[in-house]
């Protein structure tokens, strides 16, 4: 289920602002209270991808350690996706609270 | 005889698995050994065992390269596709330009030619509206896969068809720009008109010739890459 909304999750770590791979997936473990356990490696692929879409800026800067580090940040477009996909997440998870949260109640029938 | 440094071989191994993509695996590599790096600071101090828990963490170097093989591969594939294009309208042009240049130099080619010249223009016209269609349907084609997250067998097959639409189109451009060049010797070897007269004909087959070579080269590098990456990735 984690990956089908990796691209999601990464859109929603680096809404509060540019950042770098490692401290994405801090946010992401801070923001989850730690649920989510995959290789922190997957996060890379998934940024350039989404760097690639047009959702995502990056550029180089240099780290206090003295390394090349690579900063990502959220584009008119991906604050844009980020809010739609929000607002579908949020759908689905009315509806899916609807149902678990009232056992006695049946979702309506179709008629079959 | 020293410890290896766990991250010093990560990296290693991950720039091999990313072999498909130079440049990419450059900037991966740097961007993978801050993070593991920072990883291992994290697990308090940078002995070896701090290390390998840092790569442990990151995951298995042949997965994560295989996460970057899908959208590589379809993004060089795309440019091979824009490259079809591209080729295509400099050909057209270039033969357009050729054509009214013999015009303004009234400069036909001889009766006993004709023949000959008829049935390589023939051939040239066939060849380039063939490789004209292909192209513009390989483009078509791969521009419009969506970029998948793995590089599974389905994302194989859409870039093995993609790859063989573009190589079938760039055999016809080869056959035109060769008839092209054919047609020119030809008039050469009957008039040996001077350099001021025949250096705008050999510009135009030296520009056809030019867009073909970029356009097997990229194809070439690309269904290297292609064949490399699905040898890593499914061995």
């Amino acid at each position: 289920m984690l990956k089908g909304h990796l691209d999601m999750i990464v859109l929603a770590a680096l809404s509060s602002g540019p950042s770098h791979g490692y401290a994405v997936i801090q946010e992401i473990q801070r923001r989850s209270g730690g649920a989510f356990e995959l290789p922190e490696g997957t996060i890379y692929p998934a940024l350039h991808r989404l760097e690639q879409a047009g959702l995502l800026s990056s550029h180089w800067t240099t780290a206090e350690s003295g390394r090349q580090r690579r900063v990502y940040a959220l584009t008119k477009r991906g604050t844009r996706a980020l809010a739609d996909q929000r607002a579908i997440w949020q759908r689905f998870a009315d509806a899916i609270g609807g149902l678990l949260g009232h056992p006695g109640h049946a979702p309506a029938q179709s008629g079959r | 005889m020293p410890q290896r440094s766990p991250v010093a071989d990560y990296l290693d191994a991950l720039t091999r698995e990313l072999g498909f993509d130079r440049l990419l695996a450059h900037r991966v590599r740097q961007e993978v050994e801050d993070h593991l790096w920072e990883a291992t600071a994290a697990n308090g101090d940078s002995s070896i065992e701090a290390q390998a828990r840092a790569v442990r963490c990151f995951g298995e170097a042949r997965e994560i390269a295989s996460q970057y093989a899908a959208l590589s591969l379809l993004r060089q594939a795309r440019r091979s596709g824009a490259i079809i294009v591209l080729a295509s309208g400099a050909l057209y042009i270039a033969m357009k330009g050729r054509v009214a240049w013999y015009g303004l130099m009234q400069w036909a080619l001889s009766d006993a030619m004709q023949p000959v010249g008829k049935v390589v223009l023939a051939i040239d016209r066939t060849a380039y509206i063939l490789a004209f269609l292909l192209g513009a349907v390989g483009w078509a084609y791969i521009s419009s896969r969506r970029v998948s997250p793995r590089f599974h067998a389905l994302c194989r097959a859409q870039l093995k068809r993609g790859l063989l639409l573009a190589m079938a189109a760039a055999c016809p451009m080869v056959v035109s720009v060769i008839a092209d060049a054919v047609v020119t010797a030809l008039r050469y070897l009957e008039e040996r008109p001077p350099v001021s007269v025949f250096f705008i004909p050999v510009l135009s087959i030296a520009i056809e010739v030019a867009f073909a070579a970029v356009l097997v080269i990229a194809i070439g590098k690309t269904l290297r890459n292609t064949l490399r990456a699905s040898s890593l990735l499914s061995s």
